[in-house]
């Protein structure tokens, strides 16, 4: 056991501080602006995405051929704290670089692989989740979008939904059936999707904090080619769970920034006024504070510990939904206590006259509940975890 | 970085756990219950033989030579198995406590007995009223914030009696204190010893949680109600997927404290108390959904299950309880953030 960064380690950290510090304007300039509100703004975080790349920090971990710098996964996390405490840019391409591509390093074609990796390293390509569909959200395996082979290629038929980012998509990656005769998690593949190809049509939809950053696909006899399904025909289904592993374990929750949503709600504690006084000086709110530190600290610990494992070619398996579970349910937590923290003006809205920070705490709020539903829910994570991690019967 | 342990350190975890298992088991556990002495010397002697009594004890005093990472497993090996026998309070905190604060008389003195098992020692700190395992050969005592190494003539005991019936705990009527006696550092010794004293209670929680998720996860994987295994129900999974997700994150934080505690870091109080009132609370809701989920055989006297559940919730309040440690990060937050 040691905590200690090796030379190496330690050598790289201060290499990305070092840039991220030089690039601190640049920062700045990208994050004046929403990319939500799309156009040049969108634009403008895409230019970051291709200043990132040039430099190498767009995806650390990939081989050198592919745009990254062969970094270990310890220095990645090394760089998402570094890039996370310098207040970096959202990474507009995360589900292409977080969840795609290392589903494509493991299951994909050399093909697929050079075709791809690169652009959406370069952000040339946007990529979108296409799994849920109206009637199959937590029973995903019960989806209805279907692909039939005609010639060379594919043709898919039905609607995807809360696609992250699907506005602003050029790919999606896809589960479709291509087999309904078989039992549903038999007939499943795994297709890569054009979004500018004929038969795609993107609806937005506004959410409950009225962005729009997800939206429905609808797919009317798209085609794409064969060559786009990864892994074999109707085994998508073990591709998907892949990706979904990456998703639950390391994709999404970054001890970085659950970190610095705690200081944040420290500070603010020490300026929003309750009883006369300011609400650090709360014994309740000082219970809530010490729990919140508790929690945040044991989150980045438990990460190092899978980062260990991972590190010496151990694999996540169904244990990424410990890891799920764990930092949705304490984000929405820390973002609760910065809603009764901020008390009667929490509730103040974006262009409100003392609202704090624009209201964007009471966003945060509610992406935090949204994130107890996305990458399957607390209580999908919950039965993943008693049926196969613990060895509960299924019922 | 790396966050794991050593393949020795696990094989050390396997040897004992291998022990503990033939050894110290409810029927050895329930034997002691009874008996006034309430510990066995026989097993006791070979955990010193595998070099486990004395693992914290300095080599050039006999010992292992080794520190808090490696005892940390074998702690939560101790709860896991109910160990009666005072690993917690010798081997993890009155030994080194010599080692790091007792005068260079008093370790030539102890120290190698302490290591071999030939002596025994004991922790009182001002955090309990009562002294666990007081009847040992040497008693470290606090007083006024600072310690005393004090040997039975020097004390007054009263033996009082727990619900968990393995746990041997005493008033200290008098005690008979003297320059001679006094730990050097002032206060600082006695502020170690609480942080060990606190790390490795919560270790053994995890220990004690664990046991209790394992043994429930069994027992609802026999137990049919309404024509199925009860384990198959969804009210029953969540309980025990969000109990495994707490024990589990309570191992991050254990380790960490120890490993904190090993290196001397200046957050090791902090690491402290993040994991004894993680663990205490992961305990608490393991021991909580045992019960709940065996029903009436596990309210029985013949049932084991009440074993565990006792130690853990004496455990869970030693050394500072959820709350208190809460309220300890909580100043430490507020004194340190910005």
């Amino acid at each position: 056991m040691d905590f200690e960064l090796s030379p190496e380690d330690a050598a790289f950290r201060d290499e990305v501080r070092g840039w991220l510090a030089e690039n601190r304007d640049q920062i700045e300039h990208v994050r004046a602006v929403n990319w939500e509100d799309g156009g040049e703004r969108f634009e403008r975080y895409r230019e970051w995405e291709r200043i990132l790349f040039d430099a190498g920090w767009g995806a650390v971990t990939w081989p050198k051929e592919y745009g990254g710098r062969g970094a270990s996964l310890v220095q990645q996390a090394l760089f998402t704290d570094e890039y996370v405490r310098a207040k970096g840019p959202d990474r507009i391409n995360r589900l292409g670089l977080n969840l795609l591509a290392p589903t494509l390093m493991l299951h994909g074609t050399a093909e697929q692989r050079e075709a791809h990796l690169s652009k959406i390293a370069r952000c040339d390509e946007i990529w979108c989740q296409g799994f849920s569909e109206p009637n199959a959200g937590s029973d995903l395996a019960s989806l209805r979008t279907r692909a039939v082979r005609d010639g060379d290629d594919f043709v898919i038929t039905g609607q995807k939904i809360w696609t992250s980012l699907g506005v602003f998509g050029d790919w999606i990656f896809v589960l479709c059936r291509t087999n309904p005769d078989a039992p549903k998690h038999k007939g499943i593949s795994f297709i890569l999707c054009d979004m500018h190809a004929p038969g795609v049509e993107v609806r937005p939809l506004v959410q409950i904090n009225g962005d729009a950053r997800f939206a429905e696909i609808f797919f009317t006899e798209a085609r794409t080619p064969a060559s786009n399904v990864v892994g074999a025909v109707d085994e998508g289904w073990r591709v998907a769970m892949t990706t979904l592993g990456f998703e639950r374990g390391t994709g999404l929750g970054s001890p970085a920034v659950f970190n610095r949503i705690l200081d944040e709600v420290v500070d603010l504690t020490r300026r929003s006024p309750r009883d006369g006084g300011v609400a650090a000086d709360d014994p309740d709110i000082r219970r809530r504070v010490a729990q919140a530190y508790i929690e945040t600290r044991i989150f980045e610990l438990s990460s190092q510990r899978t980062l260990t494992r991972l590190a010496k070619g151990g694999t996540l398996g169904p244990e990424a939904s410990l890891t799920k579970l764990y930092w949705s349910e304490m984000e929405a937590r820390l973002e609760e206590l910065a809603m009764d923290v901020l008390g009667p003006r929490a509730e103040l809205a974006k262009g409100s006259p003392g609202a704090e920070r624009n209201g964007d705490w009471y966003s945060e709020y509610l992406y935090a509940r949204a994130s107890m539903i996305f990458a399957g829910t607390s209580e999908v994570q919950k039965n993943v975890i008693a049926q196969r991690v613990l060895g509960l019967p299924r019922e | 970085m790396d966050f794991d342990f050593s393949e020795e350190q696990y094989l050390l975890r396997d040897t004992v756990r291998d022990l503990l298992r033939r050894e110290c088991t409810p029927k050895h556990i329930r034997a002691l219950y009874d008996d006034p002495g309430g510990r066995s010397p026989e097993r006791w002697r070979k955990l010193a033989e595998l070099g486990v009594v004395g693992l914290t004890v300095p080599e050039e005093y006999g010992g292992s030579g080794m520190n808090e990472v490696d005892l940390v497993l074998l702690l939560e090996e101790a709860g896991r198995s109910l160990l009666p026998e005072p690993l917690l309070e010798h081997t993890a905190v009155a030994a080194p406590l010599l080692a790091h604060a007792g005068s260079e008389a008093q370790r030539r003195e102890w120290l190698p007995r302490l290591s071999s098992g030939e002596a025994t020692a004991s922790i009182g700190l001002a955090s309990s009223p009562f002294v666990a395992d007081a009847t040992a050969d040497l008693v470290v005592l606090e007083r006024d914030g600072e310690l005393h190494a004090l040997t039975q003539d020097r004390l007054t005991l009263t033996p009082l009696r727990s619900w968990d019936g393995t746990r041997r705990l005493f008033e200290v009527t008098a005690a008979e204190t003297g320059d001679d006696t006094r730990l050097a550092g002032g206060r600082e010794p006695a502020h170690w010893a609480f942080d060990h004293a606190a790390a490795a209670t919560a270790t053994v929680l995890v220990g004690v949680a664990a046991a209790l998720l394992d043994q429930t996860v069994a027992y609802v994987q026999q137990r049919e109600q309404f024509g199925r295994r009860i384990g198959a129900f969804q009210a029953v999974q969540h309980k025990l997927a969000e109990t495994l997700l707490l024990v589990e994150s309570a191992r991050s934080a254990v380790y960490y404290a120890a490993y904190a505690l090993a290196n001397e870091l200046p957050d090791a109080p902090i690491a402290v108390s993040v994991a004894k009132a993680y663990a205490s609370d992961a305990e608490r809701r393991a021991n909580y959904e045992a019960l709940q989920l065996h029903g009436g055989i596990g309210f029985t006297w013949e049932h084991d299950l009440h074993l565990w559940l006792k130690r853990g919730k004496a455990l869970e309040i030693a050394y500072g309880d959820a709350d208190w440690h809460r309220r300890r990060i909580a100043d430490w937050v507020y004194a340190t953030a910005n």
